[in-house]
């Protein structure tokens, strides 16, 4: 909040000094690298996120109360950058219906569904995939996962470019995880809330809250903030995100 | 057999396989874990001898009483020189991965010319070490020597096993006739029948053979020695015979034990593997189907070898993608009975498809890597595990969301376009295996909370001309909660059944 106090040429410094030398990095802002990422399709997410996006080849994971309820709706947009590569579906809560996945040609998402009954069966294809390489995401549903496991598996999604999530019940906030982004998800009317539990840099308590329109039957209730909503984005953001963005300098 | 004179400068690998009597029989991995000692006998004489028989103080040249005498436990073979050659031949296939150049010398050794190969496997070093490992990973302890020459890298190698070391290597022109004069004399053929004499001489090295006349010497030992030893200082390698891999690949490996312990099996399955690249290095082959036959011991009647077929999606010639199929292929295994030797054969081949790298690395993976991986994923999970999408025409959507085995062919294009459902057309991301019914408290359906309905309804009549009739009004509904639910009204067609029965059919999300 100081800086907003500060004089305007002050902050203009600030700018130049880090446009001058990007390796600068403040406690107060999000990390940043040149680690790989491919954009969320939500600008108020990039935002809070460190190099603005899903990192790439690292273990990032969704907390959510029931499976199958909002994921999905947040990860598509992100899917669907991903040059057509496979998704892997890996021990997913239901059926996926394939054709919602489609809907458009240009942006159809391939997909892979991987059963399987066995807990040791899907860390190995997990595993298999990640070492393979040649999906562009790997999403994983497990209840129960190991902190071992999971550092084991972040650290062969580190020698790999693939976008990888693990979904886990929001229990799994309060155990340890080596994941470098945790996100708690909760679905809302018109969209839904998340609450950004791990990042690398400074923390954000405050959920933000990100305006989903994939639908006018899903948001027939919110009509007006879909016509309000900034055109550049497919997704556009909701008031109380523009008003964040304002009060950034 | 072709002959080939060699020409130009080259670098030799030889291969020695100091312990090829003893290894013929039991494989080098085993040493360690057997309790029992191993001696090989040939003429009733202690020829080879395994490390816990050499520690309890048997020698080469005892006869079987006196082993006998030093230890109780003991295992003897008689030396079998047909094992031997195929464990040599079997080496020399495993060895075509290296190099299109492999010949075979006398003392249980090869030769390979790898002037040509050290650049593709990263430098002599790291070929060294590629040498090693694929004969080891066959069962054979080798020592490996270097050297501009034929004669001399086998000298070296032949050299490193009298003094116990893994391998001799000098490459340098001007520093190969010092090591070789170095040598000893007794790693000459031709001085065997002469080794008295020269002991007598106090002729130790090869230096010391040099500098007696030759005409003397000539007299006394024959026209071979000083022949051999002017090969072994000669800057020219004598023509070799290059071994030619046969058309057919068939390669059979005995268990010294009965065995059904995949570790094993798959271990073993390994050392036939390791032939099978070579196999099909040496012809620029992809294999596309593999046959392990596993043959078991005949009791009263004969038992039927198990036979496992690998197919494979893509060809493939790397050991990278072989072995870890060949691996879970094996754990899934079930055995009638003990394994007593395995039998490897490629029934389908087919020619590499050479595909040119580009300069800068590429960010898109290769397509066959991925068909490797679901060929990997399918040997485990089983193929109606490992699904992609085939959608169908067909309204009621358990019918057009249908699933098929990666492993089925893809049926035509144009099906696949078509069936991309207008936008227009809402569907969930998620459909229950089995509609959930649900209650219906105050007029609405139930599901923990009262659900609001908040799309208009969808109506899906179809199926009329089969069993599976679906009269339905599908309807988006919100939870409290805020989860968005697909669910549907069943309509009956009989009036008197006039309370609506709602179904939970699927979730957005």
């Amino acid at each position: 909040m100081t800086q907003l106090h500060l004089p305007a040429d002050r902050t203009h410094e600030q700018h130049r000094l880090e446009n001058r030398y990007p390796g600068i990095w403040r406690a107060s802002q999000l990390a940043h690298d040149m680690a790989a990422t491919i954009h969320t399709g939500y600008i108020a997410l990039n935002q809070e996120l460190p190099n603005a996006g899903w990192p790439l080849g690292q273990l990032i994971e969704i907390l959510i109360a029931q499976f199958g309820t909002a994921e999905l709706n947040l990860l598509m947009p992100a899917l669907k950058r991903l040059d057509h590569r496979p998704v892997a579906l890996l021990a997913p809560p239901h059926i996926p219906f394939a054709s919602a996945y489609q809907q458009d040609a240009a942006e159809a998402v391939s997909l892979l569904w991987i059963a399987g009954t066995k807990h040791s069966d899907h860390l190995w294809s997990a595993e298999q995939i990640l070492k393979n390489g040649s999906c562009g995401a790997l999403l994983l549903w497990q209840k129960q996962i190991k902190t071992e496991v999971l550092r084991r598996l972040h650290l062969l999604a580190q020698k790999s470019q693939t976008l990888f999530f693990v979904i886990r019940p929001m229990q799994a906030a309060q155990s340890p995880s080596p994941a470098v982004l945790r996100i708690a998800l909760t679905p809302k009317a018109s969209g839904m809330q998340i609450n950004i539990l791990k990042r690398r840099g400074a923390s954000n308590e405050a959920p933000l809250f990100l305006y989903t329109n994939d639908h006018p039957y899903l948001s027939s209730r919110v009509i007006e903030p879909l016509r309000q909503s900034v055109p550049d984005s497919p997704l556009g953001l909701s008031r109380q995100d523009q008003q964040k963005q304002t009060s950034i300098f | 057999m072709k002959l080939r004179a060699d020409t130009g400068e080259s670098t030799w690998i030889a291969v020695h396989l100091p312990l090829i009597e003893l290894e013929a029989f039991i494989p080098c991995w085993q040493h360690g874990l057997r309790s029992s000692a191993i001696v090989v006998l040939k003429q009733n004489r202690v020829i080879a001898m395994s490390h816990t028989a050499m520690v309890a103080g048997v020698r080469v040249g005892m006869r079987r009483g006196g082993v006998q005498m030093l230890l109780s436990d003991v295992d003897f073979f008689t030396q079998d020189n047909t094992r031997e050659t195929a464990a040599l031949s079997a080496i020399a296939l495993a060895l075509l991965r290296y190099t299109p150049q492999v010949s075979f010398a006398e003392e249980a050794s090869i030769l390979l010319d790898i002037g040509a190969s050290i650049r593709l496997f990263g430098g002599l070093p790291s070929l060294r070490r590629l040498v090693r490992s694929t004969v080891k990973s066959l069962g054979y302890s080798p020592t490996i020597g270097c050297a501009p020459t034929a004669k001399t890298a086998w000298l070296f190698a032949r050299n490193a096993a009298r003094i116990g070391r893994l391998g001799q290597s000098c490459l340098r022109t001007t520093h190969i006739s010092a090591a070789t004069d170095r040598l000893s004399v007794d790693l000459l053929i031709a001085a065997a029948s002469s080794h008295d004499l020269l002991q007598g001489l106090a002729c130790h090295s090869l230096a010391d053979l040099k500098a007696l006349p030759r005409a003397g010497l000539q007299r006394r030992c024959g026209k071979s020695l000083l022949a051999e030893l002017d090969l072994a200082y000669s800057s020219r390698s004598t023509p070799q015979i290059w071994i030619v891999a046969a058309p057919e690949f068939c390669a059979r490996i005995e268990l010294p034990d009965r065995s059904d312990s995949t570790e094993t099996l798959f271990t073993y399955s390994r050392s036939l593997l390791s032939q099978l690249l070579g196999w099909l290095h040496a012809h620029q082959f992809a294999v596309k189907q593999l046959r392990l036959e596993l043959q078991h011991e005949r009791g009263r009647q004969a038992v039927a070898p198990s036979v496992l077929d690998i197919d494979l999606a893509v060809a493939s010639w790397q050991e990278s993608n072989l072995l870890p199929l060949l691996k879970e292929k094996i754990s899934l295994l079930r055995l009638p009975g003990p394994v007593i030797s395995l039998v490897l054969k490629a029934p389908e081949t087919v020619t590499r498809a050479l595909a040119s790298d580009s300069l800068f690395p590429e960010t898109v993976t290769n397509p066959a890597d991925h068909q490797h991986l679901l060929g990997l994923l399918v040997a485990r999970l089983g193929a109606a595990q490992v699904l992609r999408p085939c959608s169908q025409e067909d309204h009621r959507p358990e019918f057009a969301n249908q699933w098929i085995s990666v492993m089925e062919p893809s049926v035509s294009t144009h099906s696949k376009e078509s069936s991309v459902t207008p936008l227009t057309i809402l569907r969930p991301r998620w459909l229950l295996a089995q509609a959930i019914v649900l209650e219906v408290r105050r007029h609405k359906p139930y599901l923990d909370s009262e659900l609001t309905l908040i799309s208009p309804a969808e109506r899906i009549e179809a199926g009329w001309w089969t069993d599976q009739t679906q009269v339905r009004d599908y309807f988006v509904a919100v939870s409290a909660d805020h989860i968005r639910y697909w669910i549907y009204r069943e309509r009956s067609s009989h009036r008197n059944n006039a309370a609506p029965a709602w179904f939970l059919h699927g979730i957005f999300g």
